[in-house]
């Protein structure tokens, strides 16, 4: 019975999401790391993975959504921005490394919200 | 290995190699003069090549997706010592000429501040790591 409460699909998918943030950052690092290696292509994650856990939420399978897995991949859109093939910028890694923060963010809260309100049903006590 | 701040291996081997970038510099800004080395020759400016490499990962050793900086190797650049009229220097040759190192002062100044930019931007992803990795330690508070 337990295990019906952490398994609610929108639960699952914050999670998930979450992962994916995580992941998003080591690609970030990465990519500032690298940010005058020849030859380096940035790394972003996989673009199908956005659209899979789309449509994992909208069948409301849990089993669809626990077994997507993100990954990463390099940016195939990114254009090179000099001479010597890295398709690294800075002021858009920077953009996204505070989007990205933003978005951990929004889903910790998310997270501990459905966690506190799990706990509010059980106790009976807002907080 | 459980990893708390996602992406710090790659930032602190880019943050170790920029300091490495700037010690080169550095170094050829303070030799910009020096006529003889522990060779005998004028000084050679140094170049710093960076390459990445995908990490290894600390456990069964399998390699984690995300390639890493690192100094490659320290190479000296091939350009000519320039030769400087300075017959009264003690490495003048007979016809006064003193041979000099090729550094050029504007170059190594913006190399510098490439390389310190890197280094804050570096900088920044740990801040960014560090406070996202207390709002995960802090899920399920309020």
């Amino acid at each position: 019975m337990v295990e019906a409460l952490f398994n609610e699909p929108n639960y699952l998918a914050a999670k998930k999401t979450l992962d994916a943030v995580a992941l998003r950052q080591e690609a970030i690092a990465s990519n500032i790391a690298n940010l005058e290696t020849p030859g380096y292509k940035r790394l972003d994650l996989t673009p199908s993975f956005q659209s899979e856990l789309d449509r994992a939420c909208a069948s409301r399978d849990q089993r669809q959504i626990v077994s997507l897995q993100p990954s990463l991949a390099p940016d195939p859109d990114a254009a090179p921005t000099g001479r010597d093939g890295n398709t690294v910028s800075l002021e858009k890694e920077m953009a996204q490394l505070n989007q990205n923060s933003l978005a951990h963010n929004l889903e910790t809260q998310l997270v501990t919200n459905m966690l506190l309100r799990l706990r509010m049903a059980i106790t009976s006590k807002s907080s | 290995m459980v990893q708390i701040l996602s992406g710090i291996q790659s930032t602190t081997a880019a943050l170790d190699a920029e300091r490495t970038r700037l010690d080169v510099v550095s170094e050829n800004i303070a030799n910009a003069h020096t006529t003889r080395g522990p060779d005998g020759k004028p000084y050679q400016r140094q170049v710093v090549v960076f390459e990445s490499a995908l990490q290894q990962a600390i456990g069964g050793g399998a390699q984690s997706q995300t390639p890493t900086l690192k100094v490659a190797r320290i190479d000296k650049d091939s350009r000519p010592p320039i030769m400087i009229y300075e017959p009264g220097h003690p490495d003048a040759d007979a016809n006064g000429m003193v041979a000099m190192p090729d550094i050029n002062l504007h170059e190594e100044m913006a190399d510098l501040i490439t390389a310190s930019r890197a280094f804050e931007a570096n900088l920044a992803v740990v801040k960014n790591s560090r406070s996202m990795a207390l709002q995960t330690l802090a899920i399920g508070r309020h």
